[in-house]
């Protein structure tokens, strides 16, 4: 019993993993780049929900705002910074993620000041069956993630965008071509990145309330490792690593004696599994051509 | 040239008056011993063989009083702490004074402003001493305290801390704490566990990967009973992702000792607050202190368990010493600036008017010049041998104020106060 508690903790946990873990994975699969302001999207969501919460007191209201906000956020950030770079040196492109990712903090703890604020956006309560009790807000943030990548796996496998962002992920050249336009498609690819980072936000903040201007990186961190197990470039990838990640890391914590090395024990799981397997547990062989 | 040596407690006097007569062709100069020590004053005299001496009259060294000085942050952030030291200790020195002094000698309190800046130890320390300080309750909060604790340490003045907390303070013989200092709330924890919950099964949440909480839990464990069964839950980073794995492991337990700070704390007690028995107990350290307040957002009254922290002073009591002391600082000082702060200070004042008495009982003379380094030896001796001292921090129970004594390095023993923030249950006081 203990363990299905702690199973389906780590699954919802894993759930928010894998979402900001999608964000980066398809971005880098399309635009060839590690986009690392990706977490501070979560921190901005928090805040967007936190404005809109006190304005008009409707929590569904307040997370819709914060979906569009990041949207428009994640488009804004993309045309401003990592347009114009495209084709230069994928370090320039790099420092510049890394630049943004501090801007937006920065300006976070200019607007809205560094202590922290809590936010409660919905108490839900918990359900029990028999002895069995868990909080409604675990399972709904894992059934709502799980919603979200099934939805999100039929759009790329059968929309004409979804199979546009697989050739251009597979060969830009050979895309663009073939009448795609990749612009376009790499924007649409950060429009649907920020959504999930923002949705992801949403949950996080059921789960871990206090807001703070770094409270994206800590989910930023592991997704960005979650998408790296998977295979970084994966879209199923993403979603495995995030759900294993999570899983791992609620074990860890409910063992005393473990819990102390939860971080250590995640980043030697990635060790490892980039030793056996460098590109990730779902990650594509790519043949070098000679 | 005409030698004129000028003897003057005021230092801005003294100067001017030398500068006066340095224009008017003199070869003058201060007398600046502090007056507490009537033979280096007259040695001085001795080999300076002046033509004349301005002699001031009442000088402060000859008239009779003690001086105690002390450096607290008077203005900026932390000056609700500073001005506590200063209000409370000033009201020990004046009820100590109105009956009589410490036989027949008057206490004299002063304290400077150091903004809780460290930078500014160095002259707030000279010019107390060159104003012939001889005791000292060194300084209010902890940075600008390691400075003080090495320049007190360079001329033996003793000092007692009414609320430096830093495990270093005390580092020299000379430098004693009357708070409990930072790594001893551990086992001063551990202490009230082993009275209240002997053979009761306890859990604890601590930061891992945070000095200042695996610190405290050692030492908690190092001084818990055997018959308390301990349950251990950790997380780590500055955000935590989710409580569940520890709310899950910490949900049989009705106390849960919590040396964290409160920002984590608060979030804990958010998620857990259905999970956790509505009767439960959390108990921090100092880092929770000011969780009513510190995370905006977080209404301590949505949390059903009950909210407590170690402290060593209570300032919500009904009955005993410290509630006698909340009524008269309230009314000279008001509301806002009591706090354990001047609670402690009252207790330091109190304590060293204690061990002085203690040592002229066992013959030691103490008169108002006794230096501060003669002085500073007689009250080591005093609180390196046993002294015990009750005033109004610690516990107060079974109808009696328990007593506090010094080990032989600086820090204090007294039993810890449970101070309750919020009561299981309790709902928001009405405005």
């Amino acid at each position: 019993m203990e363990f299905l508690h702690t199973l389906i903790n780590g699954l919802s946990l894993g759930g928010i993993y894998a979402l900001v873990a999608l964000g980066y994975t398809m971005v880098y699969g399309i635009a060839k780049m590690l986009n690392f302001a990706h977490g501070d999207i979560i921190m901005v969501s928090g805040y967007v929900i936190l404005v809109f919460l006190s304005m008009t007191g409707n929590p569904l209201l307040a997370i819709f705002a914060s979906i569009v906000f990041c949207i428009l956020l994640g488009v804004v950030i993309e045309k401003v910074a990592y347009k114009p770079l495209r084709g230069a040196s994928p370090l320039a492109v790099l420092i510049t993620a890394i630049g943004v990712s501090y801007l937006l903090q920065s300006l976070a703890q200019m607007i809205f000041g560094a202590d922290p604020k809590m936010i409660v956006i919905y108490d839900f309560g918990s359900v029990s069956i028999g002895a069995f009790s868990i909080e409604v807000k675990t399972l709904l943030t894992l059934f709502a993630s799980l919603v979200v990548m099934i939805s999100l796996t039929l759009f790329i496998k059968f929309s004409r965008t979804g199979r546009a962002m697989l050739a251009v992920s597979e060969d830009r050249g050979a895309a663009q071509l073939m009448g795609v336009s990749v612009n376009r498609i790499i924007t649409i690819t950060f429009a649907i990145g920020s959504a999930l980072a923002a949705l992801a936000g949403t949950f996080y903040l059921l789960k871990a309330p206090n807001m703070n201007p770094t409270f994206g990186s800590l989910p930023g961190i592991k997704a960005f490792t979650a998408a790296v197990i998977g295979g970084i470039g994966s879209v199923p990838g993403a979603m495995f690593g995030g759900l294993l990640l999570g899983i791992i890391e609620c074990l860890c914590n409910a063992v005393p004696v473990l819990s102390p090395y939860t971080d250590a024990i995640e980043f030697l799981i990635l060790i490892l599994i980039l030793l056996v397997k460098p590109t990730g547990i779902l990650g594509k062989k790519r043949r070098e051509k000679v | 040239m005409r030698k004129i040596l000028i003897v003057e407690d005021d230092r801005a006097l003294a100067s001017e008056q030398r500068r006066l007569l340095q224009d008017a062709g003199y070869d003058a100069d201060v007398l600046n011993t502090g007056f507490s020590d009537p033979e280096r004053a007259a040695r001085t005299i001795a080999e300076a063989m002046p033509d004349l001496v301005l002699l001031d009259i009442g000088l402060a060294g000859g008239s009779g009083t003690l001086k105690i000085g002390a450096s607290g942050p008077l203005t900026g952030g932390a000056s609700v702490y500073g001005l506590a030291v200063q209000n409370a200790a000033q009201m020990a020195v004046d009820e100590i004074n109105e009956a009589g002094g410490l036989n027949g000698m008057q206490f004299e309190f002063s304290m400077l402003d150091d903004k809780n800046d460290a930078s500014t130890i160095a002259t707030n320390y000279a010019s107390l001493f060159e104003d012939g300080m001889q005791v000292s309750l060194g300084t209010v909060t902890s940075k600008p305290g390691l400075e003080f604790k090495n320049l007190s340490k360079e001329d033996n003045v003793f000092f007692l801390t009414p609320s430096a907390s830093a495990d270093a303070i005390p580092e020299f013989d000379n430098g004693y704490q009357l708070c409990f200092a930072d790594g001893n709330q551990g086992a001063a924890a551990a202490k009230y566990v082993n009275d209240n919950l002997a053979g009761n099964t306890i859990g604890v949440l601590y930061k891992s990967d945070d000095v200042y909480s695996t610190g405290i839990l050692n030492q908690f464990k190092d001084t818990l009973d055997d018959s308390v069964q301990l349950i251990e839950a950790s997380f780590m980073g500055e955000t935590v992702a989710s409580f569940d794995s520890q709310i899950n492991l910490l949900k049989g337990c009705k106390f849960i000792f919590m040396p964290i700070y409160y920002t984590p704390a608060s979030q804990f007690m958010v998620q857990a607050k259905n999970v956790i028995a509505p009767d439960a107990v959390y108990y921090g350290c100092d880092g929770l202190d000011g969780i009513e307040t510190g995370v905006e957002g977080f209404d301590i009254y949505t949390i059903p368990q009950e909210i407590s922290f170690l402290s060593h002073f209570n300032s919500k009591a009904t009955e005993g010493p410290a509630a006698d002391f909340i009524q008269k600082y309230v009314d000279k000082y008001g509301a806002e600036t009591l706090n354990q702060f001047g609670a402690a200070a009252y207790d330091c004042i109190y304590a060293l008017y204690g061990a002085m008495k203690q040592a002229i009982d066992n013959g030691k003379e103490i008169t108002a010049d006794t230096s501060a380094s003669d002085l500073c030896d007689i009250l080591k001796e005093i609180f390196n041998g046993g002294y015990s001292f009750t005033g109004v921090t610690g516990e107060y129970a079974n109808g009696a104020q328990t007593s506090m004594s010094w080990n032989a390095n600086g820090y204090v023993n007294k039993a810890a106060v449970k101070y309750i923030v919020k009561e299981a249950g309790a709902t928001a006081p009405a405005k």
